[in-house]
């Protein structure tokens, strides 16, 4: 009987239906098999969505939202070409970092490729780098910046595990870092590969592209430092980064009209919150009737009597979040996965902060992973290639960034050391 | 039906309103906190619980607008493997199951509010929590009213093609 009803609602979900209605369908049948009362389901939902750290998720998205209708993504690719093209594979490295700015700041919902797509994979050809790394750079670029600061899935980690976001906004700092410098080596190796001649540097042109962008290249500075000298907290931040950026493109860059655009972007930035926190919401009544039904702990008793070691169960843990990651978007994946993992993981002695940094480590690849990476298929309709193409020219890549993903698992330090510099 | 759909259209219209109203006051508390906290190292202790209730507001009126613009996030693998002319009924399908799970979802959250009422836990300035919290029931009813004209039109549409 049970059964059939899993197999049931299975069925739905690959259908189609809404995320938010599964979790809900299955929390209701959960509640009504237990003699749970169903109100019980929007006691958990009211208590996740009113807590503290929530109230930065829409103010950040607000912000992501004006900077991506804005031309922030054109000066943003001007400064960091006339400043990086002139080392070897600069102009690689300056599409990661330029995608990784702009992914810490709008979450990684598949904007980067569109909004920065356009402008440097037409540059990359020109520069005579193959189609392929192309292809493939800008598809990895795009989930590149998860691990920075601001990023929505950092915080939405935080509520959901209850850790400090302070504490990993800064463990994700290096881990990031390592991810830009494996494959900006790559570049490198590709451009002298490739005898790619670099792009002398001038001295004008990099000093107007600085002026030009000379009010949004601050932020992601103040939000990182006001947060870590404890000028403000994170919702504070959130909304100073707001009033910020509203005032900057409307104001001095007059790229937002406060009346004919903001209000437009108001509505469709909090389409996106909504569909998230109504998943978060009927995801922690269902998922809380599962911790209280002794799940989690059953499954580890299982795994027990297969993994004995923090080490083995991490390797798992990678290959299970690899396969979520690529078949699930990663605000829903984090939601559903991660109540379910983290006693789990208390259990091995893993260190809830590096957990988070794993978590969204795995995730980020699994947004280029075949066959059904969601990033994939945006540069397959970007760029008008044939998806198996994409498949192709994200491999190398892809394996690059495993290698990443391996170190960033077993050194923890990596993560932690800043974290516990800054505790002190 | 054509009042319905112009009950809807003229919701919609509500629902931004008051949400771009919402969302501005949250801007502008959040930031007004941050000066008070940084210049005159004071502050209000409600505006704190009042921006998370407003988070609850602004997310669901987002969460039912998302509906209209047929926005929510889920995994479609198996309607890619149907053939071309059923997927709009496999669609159809769909929506009306989220219709109907969203009915029984809004009944829950009515009881969820009632229990509260029952309990009238205050928030702050002698307003009960309950008043804040009658946004889930009211956003869960929109979304399966507007899934249920999804039904509706989208059917119609299918119908008249035959």
């Amino acid at each position: 009987m049970s059964l059939l009803i899993v197999i049931g609602i299975i069925t739905l979900a690959l259908l189609g239906v809404p995320l938010y209605a599964i979790i809900g369908l299955a929390g209701l049948v959960a509640y009504h098999y237990a003699d749970l009362d169903s109100a019980g389901i929007f006691i958990e939902l009211y208590r996740v969505a009113s807590s503290p750290t929530l109230i930065a998720i829409p103010l950040f998205t607000l912000a992501g939202f004006i900077m991506a209708e804005s031309k922030t993504p054109q000066r943003l690719s001007r400064l960091s070409q006339c400043y990086l093209g002139g080392i070897h594979g600069g102009v690689p490295v300056a599409v990661m970092v330029a995608c990784a700015f702009f992914t810490a700041f709008t979450g990684a919902s598949g904007v980067t490729i569109i909004a920065l797509g356009g402008l440097f994979y037409p540059l990359l050809l020109k520069e005579k780098y193959s189609k392929d790394f192309s292809l493939g750079l800008m598809t990895s670029s795009g989930s590149l910046g998860l691990l920075f600061p601001p990023s929505l899935p950092l915080i939405l980690y935080a509520v959901i595990a209850q850790v400090s976001v302070n504490e990993l906004f800064i463990a994700g700092i290096v881990p990031g870092l390592l991810m830009i410098g494996i494959l900006g080596l790559y570049s490198m190796w590709m451009n002298v590969k490739l005898k790619i001649t670099r792009i002398p540097f001038d001295v004008t042109q990099a000093r107007s592209a600085l002026r030009e962008a000379a009010w949004e290249v601050p932020l992601p500075f103040i939000i990182v430092l006001g947060i870590y000298f404890g000028v403000f907290t994170v919702t504070e931040a959130a909304a100073v980064t707001v009033v910020y950026v509203l005032i900057i493109e409307s104001w001095i860059y007059k790229d937002i009209h406060p009346t004919r655009d903001l209000p437009k972007l108001m509505i469709n930035s909090m389409i996106l919150v909504g569909t998230i926190l109504i998943i978060l919401g009927t995801a922690m009544g269902f998922t809380s009737y599962l911790v209280d039904q002794q799940v989690p702990m059953q499954v580890l008793d299982f795994m027990k009597r297969y993994i004995d070691n923090q080490w083995t169960f991490l390797i798992v843990l990678n290959v299970l979040l690899l396969i979520v990651g690529c078949m699930m978007e990663i605000f829903s994946a984090l939601i559903v996965i991660v109540p379910l993992i983290v006693p789990i993981a208390k259990s091995f002695d893993v260190n809830m902060v590096h957990l988070g940094i794993i978590f969204l480590t795995n995730l980020e690849i699994g947004y280029s992973t075949p066959p059904v990476g969601i990033n994939l298929f945006i540069a397959s309709s970007r760029f008008s290639e044939p998806v198996l193409r994409l498949y192709r020219a994200a491999l190398p890549f892809l394996g690059l960034r495993l290698a990443g993903l391996l170190v960033i698992t077993y050194f923890p330090a990596l993560s932690l050391f800043l974290v516990d510099l800054f505790k002190r | 039906m054509r009042a319905i759909r112009q009950l809807n259209e003229w919701l919609a219209k509500v629902e931004s309103g008051f949400l771009v109203f919402l969302l501005f006051l949250m801007v502008f508390l959040a930031f007004s906190q941050v000066l008070l906290r940084n210049f005159l190292s004071s502050g209000f202790l409600w505006t704190d619980l009042f921006l998370r209730q407003l988070v609850l507001w602004v997310g669901f009126l987002g969460a039912s607008l998302a509906v209209r613009e047929r926005r929510h996030i889920s995994i479609d693998v198996l309607p890619q493997f149907l053939p071309a002319t059923y997927r709009p009924w496999a669609q159809v399908l769909v929506n009306l199951c989220a219709g109907l799970i969203s009915v029984f979802l809004t009944l829950a959250a009515w009881k969820f509010v009632q229990m509260e009422m029952e309990f009238t836990t205050i928030l702050f300035l002698d307003l009960p929590a309950w008043i804040f919290q009658t946004i889930l029931p009211f956003s869960f009813s929109v979304i399966s009213l507007r899934y249920f004209l999804h039904v509706f039109d989208d059917s119609i549409k299918l119908w008249k093609k035959q």
